[in-house]
């Protein structure tokens, strides 16, 4: 799994992939975290939280776990960094649902220098099966 | 129209007159739309996705005469930023990206009875001190720190709150749009998630292109308008451009994703799910709207109580009091807001959520919604440039209401894209080269952070000042020129 940095005017994007939908979530998740600070994070700083999040999609399910980790960093004043995501569940008992449960290591934003990105976005977004893995893209206003 | 057009890859632009061009109807789109630029402009404009978004804008329901795009616009998410929508307010539509993630991202100004003598050889210790007592970056935390109660009154009452706690006096109220309030706040709909968010951070600039600059005029083009809006040459000013923090961002995204599930039918018509509407008259229009104005108060008070904390760093670094050196607000405004006003369509009175997003709205003399201390005047209109070139204010000018809904530019619009900003230039030497060269002072939290509002990633503020002014929608006064720079 890998993230990439891409050219938006404004704006900041990630290009990620991944063997498996899991792996491609939490890539893009760490590409969110890259785009956030200056410097590598402190590999030895930070406990671990857990982050659970539901969806009616697939794009949604993104949406709402770039939004809730967005969210966490403000209120426990933490960088999320090293994403796992471990499981990522698809139920049809009439209307899709989609759960995603995953973690994250908290680098306190005392100890680093980080930047404000305000939100995810929609624009341009795509989840995609390509090959034997997938490709995530996704637009961050900054 | 004349037969001039523009070409522009998959869009051919007409000339309807000077900097007026014109994407005719077709397809899907409801309306036309209309970019406002000259041709030195357009040919930055049509490098990214501007055009195409402008366009895509015009499906949005009920929008009215044409969706329009500033001559400052550039490539936003859904709706460009730099453009103006009005759309029907009770047959159209409310949509929450078209007025952007930082609701009541805006700028104020404030007024001294300083000159640049006074500050010279005081740069350095003013934008330190100014550094260390306004927060900014991300978990700077806020000049005030409270809980959900605090914050609760703060969306009810906006900059009221701020004067009855000591961070504003009543003056500061006049000198604003609204005074400061937005009557229509509803702090009930506005989710714990944005509360919780916003709780820690009122009063903070943030990061990205928020800052605050100390500046000084350098042009006063219109002496009687300076005049009226207490501007001479060699004075210092202040400005701040932040917005509603989490606050705001979580607001816009709660709303987006409960008109994707509630709205789906309207949201699959549209060519971008950023365009998100809620429909007129609907229960998630209305609770939007109540949303939307309670960040922009929480927006206001975020802007005053860096304004009233800049006073008391003056009053350290001057030793003297801020009444003394007179240090009043001269007026805010907003550029990510929706708001109800009554405009005039075919002949017809409307009212109208007219979006402006990356927009200013330029509300020429006599109108009755500018505040009365420049009702004679028009409205003033404040216009950021980048950290290397001036700022601009302007007035609302007399064709604003027929050609813009009331609307300018925002400021001068980005070129480059922030990772490409990264490759050409390093934080250190453009702080560097801005302090030794040009006298300008920064302070940053991050180095990135100064390498991405490097001047030469910006738009030239100058051309899309002198396009507002020839098309008479906001009017050229006064020009000033960075002297201190914060930002996170």
């Amino acid at each position: 799994m890998e993230y990439e940095l891409r050219d938006h005017t404004a704006d900041v994007a990630v290009a990620a992939t991944g063997d498996t939908l899991e792996a491609v979530f939490a890539a893009t998740a760490d590409g969110l975290a890259a785009a956030s600070r200056d410097d590598e994070p402190p590999s030895d700083v930070g406990d671990r939280f857990s982050v659970s999040v539901t969806a009616e999609g697939r794009e949604a399910l993104l949406f709402d776990y770039l939004d809730e980790l967005i969210y966490l960093r403000d209120v426990r004043s933490e960088l999320p960094v090293d994403n796992r995501v471990e499981r990522i569940r698809r139920d049809d008992d009439g209307d899709e649902r989609w759960t995603l449960e995953a973690s994250a290591r908290g680098i306190p934003l005392s100890e680093i220098v980080a930047r404000d990105v305000k939100a995810v976005t929609y624009s341009e977004m795509r989840v995609e099966r390509v090959g034997g893995g997938w490709e995530v893209y996704v637009v961050f206003d900054v | 129209m004349s037969d001039v057009t523009f070409d522009a890859d998959d869009v051919t632009l007409e000339r309807v007159s000077e900097f007026v061009w014109e994407i005719p109807r077709e397809g899907e789109m409801r309306v036309p739309a209309r970019v406002l630029a000259s041709e030195a402009l357009l040919e930055e404009i049509k490098e990214d996705k501007t055009l195409e978004q402008i366009r895509n804008t015009t499906h949005l329901p009920g929008i009215t005469k044409y969706a329009i795009c500033m001559p400052d616009g550039h490539q936003g998410y859904g709706f460009p930023v730099g453009g103006v929508g009005a759309m029907d307010a009770e047959d159209g539509c409310i949509s929450p990206g078209s007025v952007g993630y930082d609701i009541n991202c805006g700028v104020r100004m404030m007024r001294t009875n300083l000159t640049y003598d006074d500050l010279n050889g005081r740069e350095r210790e003013l934008v330190d001190s100014l550094f260390a007592n306004v927060p900014s970056g991300l978990g700077g935390g806020g000049i005030v720190e409270s809980g959900v109660d605090t914050v609760d009154e703060i969306l009810a009452r906006g900059v009221d709150w701020a004067l009855e706690n000591g961070h504003a006096v009543e003056d500061d109220l006049l000198h604003c749009e609204d005074e400061g309030m937005r009557e229509e706040a509803d702090p009930d709909a506005v989710s714990q998630k944005a509360k919780d968010r916003g709780k820690n951070q009122i009063g903070s600039l943030g990061s990205g292109n928020h800052f605050l600059e100390v500046q000084r005029v350098t042009d006063v083009f219109d002496d009687e308008i300076g005049e009226a809006f207490g501007l001479e040459e060699d004075q210092i000013v202040v400005l701040i451009h932040c917005g509603s923090r989490g606050l705001g961002h979580q607001t816009c995204n709660d709303y987006l994703r409960k008109i994707e599930r509630q709205h789906k039918g309207l949201l699959d018509r549209l060519p971008d799910k950023e365009l998100a509407a809620a429909p007129a008259g609907s229960q998630l229009a209305r609770e939007y709207y109540g949303a939307m104005n309670a960040a922009i108060n929480f927006a206001w008070v975020n802007r005053q109580l860096i304004m009233h904390r800049t006073r008391r760093v003056f009053e350290r670094v001057f030793d003297r009091s801020w009444e003394e050196m007179e240090m009043e607000l001269l007026y805010d405004v907003a550029h990510n807001i929706a708001k109800k006003e009554v405009h005039d369509v075919d002949g017809e009175q409307r009212e109208l959520y007219v979006h402006r997003k990356g927009a200013t709205r330029a509300f020429p003399a006599g109108h009755p919604e500018v505040p009365r201390a420049y009702r004679t005047v028009g409205q003033p209109v404040i216009i950021p440039g980048s950290m290397g070139a001036g700022s601009y204010v302007l007035r609302g000018g007399e064709r604003s209401m027929d050609l813009t809904f009331g609307s300018t530019a925002h400021g001068a619009g980005r070129l480059m894209s922030r990772t490409q900003a990264k490759n050409e230039y390093w934080g250190g030497d453009v702080q560097d080269e801005l302090e030794g060269q040009q006298g300008i002072y920064v302070k940053a939290q991050s180095g990135a952070t100064v390498a991405e509002e490097a001047p030469g990633v910006y738009k030239d503020v100058d051309e899309v000042v002198r396009v507002s002014d020839a098309l008479g929608i906001g009017d050229k006064v006064a020009r000033t020129f960075p002297v201190c720079n914060i930002k996170g």
